[in-house]
């Protein structure tokens, strides 16, 4: 990785979503990879992404407690007003 | 169908896409949603040097194998035999190689740069013993570009997967 090709910590972490999606360009998907490969913190911080994106495709409305539900909504609530 | 190589994790995990590869069978790049959206992913010996990890695999590529920048991409692949001359041992041995070329450039160093290339090179001996090869093939690289430009790093990197190719009996870079 050249210097001009750098990626931060901070800008693979707003990249993320994209590069999971497969909409990045090719040469920011190299970027985001180089990255990966040289830092721990991020290798692990794309396996936790890829683990909750597993784990959250496979529930369901019914999955949820009522309290849970009412938490989540809560919260969903407080962050619009917010 | 070309034969090429493929790093990955301990047990054989792909470092990008998390996916546990089976030995000896064809997957499918497309087909599999745990793997990259765009097919599936190998190196030339000359691209090594950018993606090491703990394991080495050689793999066969088949159906529209085209180049990219620094790797292969077709829609299926298949691992066939572990590289089993990449150890923890190798892996160090590579990672002194880059740490003493870094060391040499910083002791040679005159003017602006020096500053800097004292930082790589002290970054190199303290990750050398861990066998951190990708890292340190980095950071040798890094030296390599502030010294002597684009050109520098370019031959930075050929010397890695030069080494790489002699020490591992891979094909040539």
């Amino acid at each position: 990785m050249l210097i001009s090709e750098d990626l931060t910590c901070q800008e693979l972490v707003e990249l993320v979503t994209e590069y999971l999606e497969g909409t990045l360009r090719p040469k920011d998907r190299d970027r985001f990879e180089q990255h990966v490969v040289l830092c721990d913190g991020c290798a692990y911080y794309l396996d936790q992404m890829r683990t909750m994106i597993a784990l959250t495709d496979s529930l369901t409305e019914e999955s949820i407690t009522p309290e849970a539900r009412e938490s989540l909504l809560h919260v969903f609530r407080e962050w619009k007003g917010g | 169908m070309v034969r090429a190589y493929k790093c990955l994790r301990p047990g054989r995990i792909g470092p990008f896409s998390g996916y546990r590869w089976p030995v000896g069978v064809w997957v499918e790049g497309g087909g599999n949603a745990a793997l990259c959206l765009r097919g599936i992913h190998a190196c030339r010996t000359e691209d090594l040097p950018y993606w090491l990890t703990q394991e080495l695999w050689e793999i066969e590529l088949d159906d529209d194998v085209r180049r990219e920048h620094r790797k292969l991409v077709a829609n299926r692949g298949r691992i066939e035999r572990r590289i089993e001359a990449w150890t923890r041992a190798s892996a160090a041995g590579f990672a002194e190689g880059c740490a003493a070329r870094t060391e040499q450039r910083a002791m040679q160093a005159r003017g602006e740069q020096a500053g800097r290339l004292a930082e790589l090179a002290a970054d190199a001996a303290a990750n050398a013993a861990k066998g951190e090869a990708a890292l340190l093939g980095f950071i040798a690289a890094r030296a390599a570009e502030l010294d002597s430009g684009t050109e520098g790093y370019a031959d930075e990197r050929r010397a890695q997967a030069n080494w790489l190719a002699s020490e591992l009996g891979l094909e040539a870079a």
